[in-house]
């Protein structure tokens, strides 16, 4: 896929033809430089955003000819978000967060115990009808991790999770994040700079100048060097 | 409790400023009507209450050509057989000069209007003798009572003073009689007899010539809003008589249609006042819409549609118009209860004839409830608008 911002000379190629895939089930991490299109790369992948050409499929469905509504659907059902920054609305409790995304999808039969199964399972029971606003970084990124999984999402998205936690915090999110891939046999698919702190991954995809390769060091990036 | 409402009510109640301010809006918007209501329909309330107390009664029967001949018996015993009368009497109109001698100094005033009463009947059709301040009401054939500007005009006649008074009668012959003054009538508002002279009716009728002759009888209701019906059967039972017969919204049509021209301009001005809320709501929400754009990027990436957010905010319109009108309503019927119980009035002139128009009160609260939704459309439009991308962005 390819995403371009601005027009004429103030044209940006933030993807430049990005193509790969990936199988359901695997850990991938997406690495690149600061700018070069790895979160361009994760909002088109979480039809956040739409490639100005290219296609973008999860599970066959092609989503680029997805309804504006169908999309926010598909969001809501197939995928699962956890930003940098954890994004939890600060007017809402630990446990009613977690709700959300199953309180938009309409289906609330079973929720209030499976959101209080995964907070259990992310370590925060105590502190589910806390303010979202009343916990820590590393607190409120495991909220975020259990409100990305709450709909049983296909595919799981994280921006940078780790990216404003300290080392320690960093690895328990990460950590779970692992368990609970292995657990659930969910894709998840994580930008990050730091992919040394993940360990042994299924796929790693480097983005460079908005071009994807697979691999740390791909062979493409040296001869162009 | 419905996830979007409650998500509308915590982003409300979780800014107090905002909230407080937009609630402030609509309340004022109200009290502004309330107080309209009750100071300008009051004070016209309050007239129509002195014009039927003092002169037309509920209703006022007249001949269309002449004074009324019939007996003042027989018209009183026919109207108050009706259960819904309270009273009915006669009264002759005239105007007179009248001479008195003040501290050795003679005042003459002219052409002041005199009015012909029944002492009797009259007690019990009208409010007249409750607006003697100081003396009493007309007791006998040779006393007058004079309203308190004449009193002042004839260099502040005082109960027990005697004076001359001229009429000319029907036959252009000036008759003049000496009576001396009983009482002095003071009245807020104008509407009584302060620039009258106020005699018994069969003294009146002797000076002008004119036995057993009435130019009104004035018919007073226990229930006024049967006024129409008794009116109807009055002329219907003397078909044959030249009687006109009105009520108190025919015959004080004239001296009010002014006044309720003025009253509607003064609700449009409230209305507009209202008007002005709904924009201060656009305003606030506006502001809570671009307070939460994170949170709303965040909704729509986990999935929330545009309809959803719509919805937030809409519910955050609701939310402030049923507390604005609940809170204005009840700022409002607080301030009509002072009003009534206080028998507001204003620099000491006729007090306000306060009542609750449950049907006004009903319809300015939902009128502000659905102008603070309609105020919440815009800001609910462009916060659908937001784009989760570029939403999230925002810190």
């Amino acid at each position: 896929m390819t995403k371009t911002y601005g027009t004429g000379e103030n044209q940006v190629k933030a993807l430049d033809n990005a193509t790969f895939s990936i199988e359901k089930g695997q850990f991938v991490l997406i690495v690149g430089s600061s700018g070069s299109g790895k979160s361009t790369l994760l909002n088109m992948i979480g039809l956040l955003d739409r490639p100005t050409k290219g296609k973008v499929f999860i599970d066959g469905t092609d989503t680029t000819k997805l309804s504006e509504n169908k999309i926010s659907a598909f969001r809501n059902k197939k995928l699962g978000f956890i930003f940098q920054f954890s994004n939890l609305l600060t007017d809402l409790t630990v446990l009613e967060n977690v709700l959300l995304p199953r309180q938009i999808a309409g289906t609330n039969g079973s929720a209030q115990k499976d959101a209080q199964d995964l907070l259990k399972t992310v370590g925060l029971e105590s502190q589910m009808n806390k303010r979202a606003n009343k916990i820590s970084g590393g607190q409120a990124q495991r909220v975020a991790i259990a409100r990305g999984l709450i709909n049983n999402p296909s595919i799981v998205l994280a921006d940078e999770p780790t990216g404003n936690l300290d080392s320690v915090t960093s690895g328990m999110v990460i950590q779970l994040m692992k368990s609970m891939a292995k657990k659930l046999n969910q894709t998840f698919v994580i930008v990050t700079h730091e992919p040394e702190h993940f360990g042994d991954v299924d796929k790693i995809i480097t983005i460079k100048d908005g071009r994807a390769f697979e691999g740390e060091q791909p062979a493409e990036m040296e001869v162009i060097a | 409790m419905e996830y979007r409402l409650r998500l509308a009510k915590r982003m409300l109640f979780n800014k107090k400023g905002s909230l407080i301010g937009a609630v402030l809006a609509v309340t004022i918007g109200i009290l502004v009507i309330h107080v309209n209501f009750v100071i300008f329909q009051g004070l016209f309330d309050a007239i129509v209450r002195d014009i039927s107390n003092y002169r037309n009664g509920d209703i006022l029967v007249t001949d269309e050509a002449d004074y009324i001949d019939k007996s003042d018996l027989a018209l009183a015993n026919w109207f108050e057989r009706i259960p819904f009368v309270q009273g009915a009497t006669p009264r002759l109109s005239s105007s007179a000069e009248i001479n008195m001698t003040k501290n050795g100094k003679l005042i003459e005033e002219t052409r002041v209007p005199v009015v012909g009463v029944d002492p009797y009947r009259d007690v019990k059709a009208s409010t007249v003798h409750e607006t003697v301040a100081d003396g009493t009401y007309v007791l006998n054939r040779n006393s007058v009572i004079l309203g308190t500007n004449v009193a002042r005009d004839l260099g502040d006649a005082q109960v027990g003073d005697s004076l001359k008074l001229l009429i000319v009668d029907r036959t252009g012959e000036d008759q003049i009689r000496r009576f001396n003054v009983a009482g002095i009538m003071k009245s807020p508002g104008g509407q009584g007899f302060d620039y009258s002279v106020v005699m018994h009716i069969d003294t009146l009728r002797d000076m002008m010539g004119r036995s057993g002759e009435s130019s009104s009888f004035i018919v007073k209701l226990n229930d006024p809003s049967k006024a129409f019906e008794v009116k109807e059967f009055f002329l219907t039972a003397f078909p044959n008589d030249d009687f006109l017969a009105e009520t108190i919204e025919e015959s004080a049509e004239e001296q009010l249609a002014g006044f309720r021209s003025g009253i509607a301009m003064i609700n449009m001005i409230g209305y507009f006042g209202m008007m002005s809320s709904a924009f201060a709501i656009v305003t606030i929400q506006m502001m809570l819409v671009n307070g939460k754009t994170r949170e709303i990027g965040v909704m729509r990436s986990i999935g929330a549609k545009r309809k959803d957010i719509l919805i937030i905010f809409i519910f955050q319109g609701m939310i402030i118009g049923a507390i604005g009108a609940g809170v204005g309503t009840a700022a409002g019927l607080g301030y009509t209860f002072y009003a009534k119980e206080t028998k507001m009035s204003f620099n000491n002139s006729l007090p306000l004839e306060v009542s609750y128009n449950w049907e006004k009160i009903i319809q300015t609260a939902l009128t502000s409830f659905s102008l603070a939704i309609i105020a919440s459309l815009y800001p609910s439009y462009r916060a659908t608008k937001l784009l989760p991308v570029e939403a999230m962005r925002t810190v």
